[in-house]
């Protein structure tokens, strides 16, 4: 073929291309270093001086000709479609500018949810309380040593003659809860409590707990033992084993301590759970008569069950913290990890 | 408290060892965990110190666990001189006494235990004194009762059981001296206090290895006067704990008969006939066994037969078709603790899981909880991220937002802090914030953070309240218009369109006076706060009252129609002095003529020096718009020149 057969043929290829795929394949075949111009030049080096000088300047012009064509074609396929084939996309993304909720809220939002989805609804209350709500309605008598259980905050203020706390459980929204509506019903309550106490990795002043209350007619410990192992299974996304222990809350009869398999050791034994392969978890029971009747409900008509559990526990225990203050040191390092 | 093994297996003899109990205990009884060598550790629940603070009480918990026979270590004692002894008893109180046993023994033998005795005082945490003082120690451990004995030589004509009088002093056995208080219980005799009633002995009756006769007092005293007398003396004793928690007045009498039995073993003496005043009789509860009501509280199927057998292994005793509970066990008043009984020994890990029956009922979750979401949602889509801080602050970060925003009058003081810098509860959120600021620019160029939370304070009434409140922080460059454009989106968000932000004009700790704005109602009433912070370069803070703005979106909601006709978008110019401010010109560009005027916006803001001095240049953006017709560009046209010349005008501007 001669040379102005090769402008033709490859001119035609070039203005016919689709993409920048097929004009890279006519790069190669004309241009490339086995192409078909590389073969006219090769075959000048057999020629004589005088020959030489008549093809190869046409050849050198064909050559630049056809990069010409090719840059502008592959420009005007950017054009087209917008590339910029200047960009180099390995190059670390933009960073963008994301927020961080606290692990605690985020471990109650879950809580709600599985409740939520358990047809449990969700109140809140007070978190400054009576000595009544407190204690006294919820079987906690005044002068009676199982108060110590309950290290309180007291107010120099009082509320009529009342005097006034800072709430050291949930479970005073029961009584209040329970004051304005009918049973049947399932709520959970989460909100900040307060205990007067010294601070160190796992005892906090203030802190977080879920209450948990369902009152019906046969509401019993069998339901409550369904629900929670149900609870646990969501929470922590697979089937765990929980274990109960008698104890003695003053607001629940029979009661009872929930206690979870490890989840770090599945129950062999480690430093989380001190050897003991259990993790306790939640004070629980089933609502003692006389809680319901400073609520103004008749005992032998409801029964139920209650529960509460610590928030920063079970934050320590999924996300594995070793220090209960983290959480309220306002310190982003921490929480821009959740 | 401190128990020994060998002592509980003695009492209830079985195939066990120390490990297997502990286990055992913790999932039928109690929390109980291993100590050193025999000893084990109990935690008594508070409702049970009359029957399982003793090594009795243990035993009989292990006996039905085990379902072994508690052996009977205990003789009746019969008395040696068929008398009272020469000493009287006078209880005066009958109400912080309810019983009182005394028994005089003549020629008792001083010294020290034998090695059986001394070995379980120091398990439990004991020191030994003598022969007399270790018996009623041992007695306390054995069967839950504390007791007391006085050198009897040492009282003058009898015992008087009475309220202190007011400043009387008395030196308790240890050396200490304690002015008692008019509610506090005394054992005296006829010239002083020999005794501080359940809490500790005095030291001038006390036994010494000269003593010869000795008066053995088992006593019930009250729990609530005990536990507030012991509080008071700042004065905690083994004998006080146990009092505290109101004990059953027959373990006096098995207390009693106890230590009859160890003293007449380790240190002899003649027994007089012991005195018992008892003059009202504790009732025990009599209870019928509803199986029926127990089932359906447990969730399982007890038979009468297992019910029976744990019941009589416990004490309970049938009487035709009732029950009569144990006299030690004065916690068991009702249905539920005879299910608690029958549960714990069936095992609780034995309850089966039942889905529960539940009516259909929509569950919800307040409004201020969805509120606290969105919120949460939002702020944290605007990169900003979240924190907690805790209730209390000294009284120097009260008052830190501008006063009187929430609507506080003082702050709340606790009656109990546990430091000068807790003393009170927060009644804002910002001196929370700023040091959350102030920390985290150590390790970061710019923080922006929020916090949801609870303050408290004092309304003009004086009552104390509490509130729900937003915060935010921001450190970056030009933050507070940020959070100005912040709380404008989370508005918008919110569909509260009411609101304006005119100058603070409150005072505040914490806030540069020229750049903080409050945040109001159309209808005047105050949101919240925001401006740029005092002390952190390029720091702004707001606050928003939650409570209030709960209240106003649930008003607010209400749709306005898409408009139908096209707006025309019109750009204008000005050169101004620095002095002006944009707010401004914005309000009155906004109301010059409200009717054709939608929106008016800052779109271009620079000062240069080219401008000339104290100049700055600014740019707005208006959008034309009417509700009823297409407006035409030379009815704009007459606008923007009615807005340039008023411009013009107000501002000294000039426009270009």
């Amino acid at each position: 073929m001669n040379l102005d057969g090769i402008r033709n043929e490859a001119e035609q290829a070039i203005q016919s291309a689709q993409d920048i795929t097929a004009l890279e394949a006519i790069r190669v075949k004309y241009l490339g270093r086995k192409g078909e111009l590389n073969k006219f030049f090769d075959s000048l080096k057999s020629l004589s001086l005088e020959e030489k000088r008549t093809i190869g300047p046409g050849l050198q012009k064909l050559k630049l000709d056809l990069n010409e064509f090719l840059v502008k074609k592959i420009a005007a396929f950017q054009a087209e479609t917008g590339m910029q084939l200047s960009l180099d996309i390995t190059m670390p993304g933009k960073k963008i500018s994301v927020g961080h909720a606290h692990p605690l809220t985020i471990i109650e939002k879950q809580i709600r949810e599985i409740f939520k989805a358990l047809n449990f609804s969700v109140v809140e209350g007070p978190q400054i309380e009576t000595e009544f709500y407190n204690f006294d309605a919820l079987n906690i008598p005044k002068g009676h040593p199982a108060r110590d259980m309950w290290d309180t905050f007291w107010l120099k203020d009082t509320r009529g003659k009342e005097r006034l706390l800072l709430r050291t459980h949930t479970s005073p929204v029961q009584i209040r809860f329970m004051e304005s509506h009918k049973p049947p019903f399932q709520v959970i309550v989460p909100g900040r409590v307060f205990r007067f106490e010294a601070t160190d990795a796992s005892h906090e002043t203030n802190f977080h707990q879920v209450e948990g209350l369902m009152v019906g007619k046969d509401v019993n410990l069998a339901n409550f033992k369904f629900m929670i192992q149900e609870f646990f299974k969501r929470l922590f996304n697979r089937s765990v084993k929980i274990r109960f222990r008698p104890s003695y809350f003053p607001f629940v009869e029979p009661g009872l301590e929930v206690d979870l398999e490890c989840v770090r050791c599945s129950g062999k034994g480690c430093s989380v759970c001190k050897q003991s392969g259990w993790l306790e978890i939640m004070g629980a029971g089933m609502v003692h008569p006389r809680v319901f009747e400073a609520a103004g409900y008749n005992p032998r008509d409801w029964q139920g069950f209650a529960f509460g559990l610590g928030l920063e526990r079970v934050a320590m225990i999924k996300y594995n913290i070793p220090d209960i203050r983290l959480f309220h040191s306002g310190d982003l390092r921490f929480i821009k990890q959740f | 408290m401190l128990f020994s093994f060998s002592l509980i297996k003695k009492l209830a003899p079985g195939q066990y060892d120390k490990k297997t109990l502990i286990e055992k205990l913790n999932l039928t009884s109690f929390e109980v965990a291993d100590a050193a060598g025999d000893a084990m550790e109990v935690a008594v629940p508070p409702n049970r110190y009359s029957d399982a603070a003793s090594h009795l009480g243990i035993a009989r918990e292990t006996a039905v666990m085990f379902d072994i026979d508690l052996k009977d270590e205990f003789k009746k004692i019969k008395p040696n001189i068929a008398k009272d002894g020469p000493l009287s008893v006078k209880v005066m109180d009958s109400k912080l006494c309810q019983r009182y046993l005394a028994t005089y023994v003549a020629g008792v033998k001083v010294g020290s235990s034998p090695a059986w005795l001394k070995e379980v005082l120091e398990i439990c945490g004991i020191r030994s004194i003598n022969n007399i003082v270790d018996v009623m120690n041992y007695v306390m451990l054995e069967i839950g009762q504390p007791l007391h004995a006085f050198d009897a030589d040492k009282i003058q004509n009898g015992i008087i059981v009475r309220k202190a009088k007011p400043k009387e002093i008395i030196e308790t056995l240890d050396g200490g001296k304690y002015e008692l208080g008019k509610d506090m219980l005394v054992i005296a005799d006829q010239n002083q206090p020999l005794a501080i009633a359940g809490i500790k002995g005095g030291k001038i009756s006390e036994v010494t290895p000269a003593t010869k006769n000795i008066l053995i007092e088992a006593a019930n005293f009250d729990g609530i006067a005990t536990y507030t007398a012991s509080k008071k003396l700042n004065l905690r004793t083994d004998a006080s704990i146990r009092f505290s928690h109101a004990l059953a007045p027959e373990l006096a009498r098995l207390g009693m008969q106890r230590a009859l039995q160890l003293i007449q073993e380790v240190a002899g003496g003649k027994l007089f006939q012991t005195t018992d005043f008892y003059p009202k009789k504790a009732t025990t509860e009599m209870l019928t066994l509803d199986l029926e009501k127990i089932n359906r509280i447990v969730g399982v199927s007890f038979s009468l037969v297992q019910a029976v057998k744990t019941l009589k292994q416990l004490g309970f005793i049938q009487e035709k078709k009732l029950w009569r509970v144990p006299e030690f066990r004065p916690d068991i008043q009702s249905i539920e603790d005879i299910a608690e009984e029958l549960v714990r020994f069936y095992g609780l890990n034995q309850v089966p899981m039942t889905p529960p029956a539940v009516a259909l009922g929509s569950a919800f979750e307040e409004d201020q909880l969805v509120l606290k979401d969105k919120l949460r949602n939002f702020l944290k889509g605007a990169g900003i991220s979240e924190v907690y801080n805790y209730a209390f602050v000294s009284e120097e970060e009260c008052q830190v937002s501008p006063v009187g925003v929430f609507g506080y009058q003082s702050p709340v003081p606790l009656a109990n802090p546990m430091s000068i810098q807790s003393a009170y509860l927060r009644d804002n959120l910002a001196p929370g914030l700023i040091k959350n600021i102030k920390d985290n620019l150590r390790f970061y160029d710019e923080a922006r953070i929020f916090e949801i939370g609870t303050i408290f304070g004092k309304n003009q009434k004086g009552e104390v309240q509490e509130k729900l409140v937003l915060g935010i922080a921001l450190a970056a460059k030009q933050s507070v218009l940020e959070l100005k454009g912040l709380i404008d989106a989370l508005f918008g968000q919110l569909g509260f369109t009411g609101y304006s932000m005119p100058d603070l004009n409150l005072d505040s700790k914490a806030l540069h006076p020229k750049e903080a704005l409050r945040i109001e109602t159309d209808e005047h009433e105050v949101v919240g706060y925001f401006g740029s912070l005092k002390g952190i370069r390029h720091g702004s803070i707001a606050e928003l009252d939650l409570g209030r703005l709960l209240k106003i979106i649930e008003e607010e909601k209400e749709f306005k129609p898409i408009p139908k006709y096209p707006s025309v978008m019109r750009d204008v110019s000005l050169l101004v002095s620095r002095s002006v401010r944009v707010g401004e010109i914005l309000s009155l560009l906004q109301n010059v003529s409200p009717k054709l005027i939608d929106n008016v916006d800052l779109i271009d803001f620079y000062e240069d020096e080219k401008l000339g001095d104290d100049r700055k240049s600014l740019t707005f953006r208006i959008v034309f718009q009417a509700d009823d017709r297409t407006l035409t560009d030379e009815e704009v046209d007459r606008e923007m020149a009615i807005i340039a010349k008023v411009i013009e005008d107000r501002f000294d501007a000039e426009i270009r």
